[in-house]
């Protein structure tokens, strides 16, 4: 029993000056917080993926809006359009990895041209990032215009492409961010897988 | 009469030992693993806080960051004079309730939930699919590794202060303000991610958005699903006397991961209806999640109530307390309500029976002795009473 002191810890009690009457719920937190903490990033560790885009697949962008990824990539996030789950193209989420190189797309709200997105993103991120210096044009095989940068370093390479999902209105219209990371070596060899999969890019059927 | 008197100031004695009410609560405990275990999450957490908001801080998302902090700094003031009207019978310490917040708002949801989430919803993705992660993956996981991470903040507080948590509605309170410092914590970092994902346009107009968004979704979120789950962990454990119910102890636990999951969800749940997608959580969960609430609030206070009326009961024999004040100050809503209309005066009702628990606290401190505070108590129920 207690000496009648708070904090006095009887002798039989202690050990290595710790209240041995608490070790138990003390222990029981440790472990399963640690479980929950490294637990399940080693089970995701050991858990392959296996999605990987099959010809004809075609992603959902949102409001019509379509692209057509590469075939044999691994798609860890974004709808398929046969998947009808009803895409907002101001949020929707794409990511499609193989090997070192990995595309994200992400949807937004932006009132403005493809170019000034594509400086708010650079400002918003990093606007320290060693990007080139002058954006380039490019056009989509459905003629949207979009602005695409690019930069190089010894982490590997990176592009961003920005569009404006519509080619009548573009400044209301949402916008859209791609993003290619790729490792050292890595870009040149998907480099025209990449290309394809930009000029899939297509606004919605109303446009 | 000496007999009956005898045997109530013994139910008294008992009530205060079982109740361990009155007693202290120190923070600082060197000697007690738990104190360290606490301080190596809250470390961890405030780590991970700092290194999730500090470069947003220092940046183009400072804006969104420090209006969230305003907005739902301001959310909680409401919520704070809410929970601590709650906190009623054998009341808990405020500094006993501040740190199971702190570690809601720091340890639970930056040292483990951020982090458990952000592997378990790949995991899920990578065993549903993209689209089927969409749909059910948040809902999988939160439960599970939120809900955990807040009740093992009532453990740790159980071992810093094992005297005075022992009741299902001291896990119920204290659970509510775990849920509560998780809650605010989670909104702030909603408040960034929702401007991060605009790329920092607009923010404060992003930040009033999830303002208004989460804080009355916030009304059956974290606060309530953690006050359930505590409940539960409570029963499931029985520190007080006869309150062992391991069966009622887990219903309530998976009651309120299954709320959680079925918040998170909704859109999957009710996916066949457009309609109940966008309605069900309000029309449906909200009133299913409030009605749990009350069940489990009403069935864990009864012990604490039967403390009240243990440890009043010799005051009811000498006269300074009368039963329906009894009553009203050891019952439920109903029983305050009835004694309201009884004295026909809101404010003489709530006056009487605040003096009635503060007599009550100050008999629990004294450990049952007559003391100039629990003489001064009486004087004022007599007072307020016209005695």
């Amino acid at each position: 029993m207690s000496t009648g002191i708070s904090g006095w810890v009887p002798v039989e009690h202690r050990w290595f000056g710790l209240d041995r009457r608490q070790m138990r719920p003390a222990l029981f937190v440790l472990v399963v917080a640690l479980l929950l903490i490294y637990g399940w990033p080693a089970l995701n560790a050991v858990v392959p993926w296996d999605n990987p885009t099959k010809a004809g697949d075609v992603l959902d962008l949102g409001d019509g809006a379509t692209a057509v990824p590469p075939v044999g990539w691994q798609l860890e996030d974004g709808a398929l359009v046969s998947d009808r789950t009803g895409v907002s193209a101001t949020s929707d989420n794409v990511k499609l990895v193989k090997a070192g190189t990995t595309i994200q797309m992400s949807g937004a709200s932006f009132d403005g041209t493809a170019a000034q997105f594509l400086d708010q993103v650079i400002t918003s991120e990093n606007p320290e990032a060693d990007i080139s210096g002058s954006p380039a044009t490019f056009t989509t095989t459905s003629g949207l215009v979009g602005v695409v940068r690019s930069a190089s370093g010894t982490g590997g390479d990176e592009l961003l492409a920005a569009f404006k999902m519509s080619s009548t209105d573009p400044v209301r219209a949402p916008a859209l961010l791609v993003n290619v990371s790729a490792v050292p070596g890595e870009f040149q060899q998907v480099s025209s897988e990449i290309d394809t999969f930009l000029r899939s890019i297509t606004p919605g059927a109303d446009e | 009469m000496t007999i009956a008197a005898s045997t109530a100031k013994n139910a008294q004695l008992e009530a205060i030992d079982e109740s361990g009410w009155g007693a202290r609560f120190k923070f600082f405990q060197p000697h007690n693993p738990a104190f360290w275990v606490y301080v190596i999450g809250v470390g961890a957490g405030a780590l991970g806080m700092i290194k999730y908001f500090g470069p947003a801080l220092g940046g183009t998302y400072r804006l969104a960051v420090t209006s969230g902090i305003v907005f739902f700094g301001i959310y909680l003031i409401p919520w704070l004079i809410f929970l601590r009207r709650q906190n009623r019978y054998t009341a808990q310490p405020g500094k006993l309730l501040a740190t199971g917040f702190v570690w809601g708002a720091v340890a639970a949801t930056f040292w483990i939930a951020l982090p458990a989430n952000t592997a378990l919803l790949e995991i899920w993705t990578k065993l549903l699919g993209p689209t089927g992660a969409n749909t059910w993956a948040a809902g999988l996981s939160a439960p599970i590794d939120e809900e955990w991470s807040k009740g093992l903040g009532l453990i740790l507080l159980i071992a810093l202060a094992p005297r005075l948590v022992r009741s299902a509605y001291d896990g119920f309170i204290i659970g509510a303000f775990i849920g509560l410092g998780f809650q605010v914590s989670e909104d702030v970092l909603y408040a960034y991610n929702n401007a991060t994902a605009s790329f920092g346009v607009g923010q404060l107009e992003s930040s009033l958005f999830i303002l208004a968004l989460r804080g009355f979704a916030g009304i059956t979120s974290h606060a309530l699903f953690s006050a359930i789950f505590c409940a539960g962990v409570m029963w499931i454990l029985g520190r007080a006397p006869g309150e062992r119910r391991i069966g009622r102890g887990i219903a309530a636990c998976l009651a309120a991961m299954f709320l959680h999951f079925a918040w998170d969800d909704a859109s999957g749940l009710f996916g066949w209806s457009n309609f109940l997608v966008l309605f069900a959580p309000y029309l449906i969960l909200m009133p299913l999640a409030i009605a749990t609430l009350l069940v489990v609030r009403r069935l864990a206070s009864a012990k604490e109530r039967a403390w009240m009326r243990e440890l009043l009961a010799p005051e009811v024999e000498t006269g300074v307390i009368d039963q329906p004040l009894l009553d009203a100050v050891s019952g439920l809503h109903k029983d305050r309500r009835h004694f309201r209309k009884l004295v026909h005066s809101r404010h003489r009702a709530r006056h009487l029976i605040e003096s009635a628990g503060d007599l009550a606290q100050e008999i629990a401190a004294a450990g049952g002795h007559e003391t100039p505070r629990v003489a001064h108590a009486r004087a004022e129920v007599l007072r307020l009473r016209g005695n």
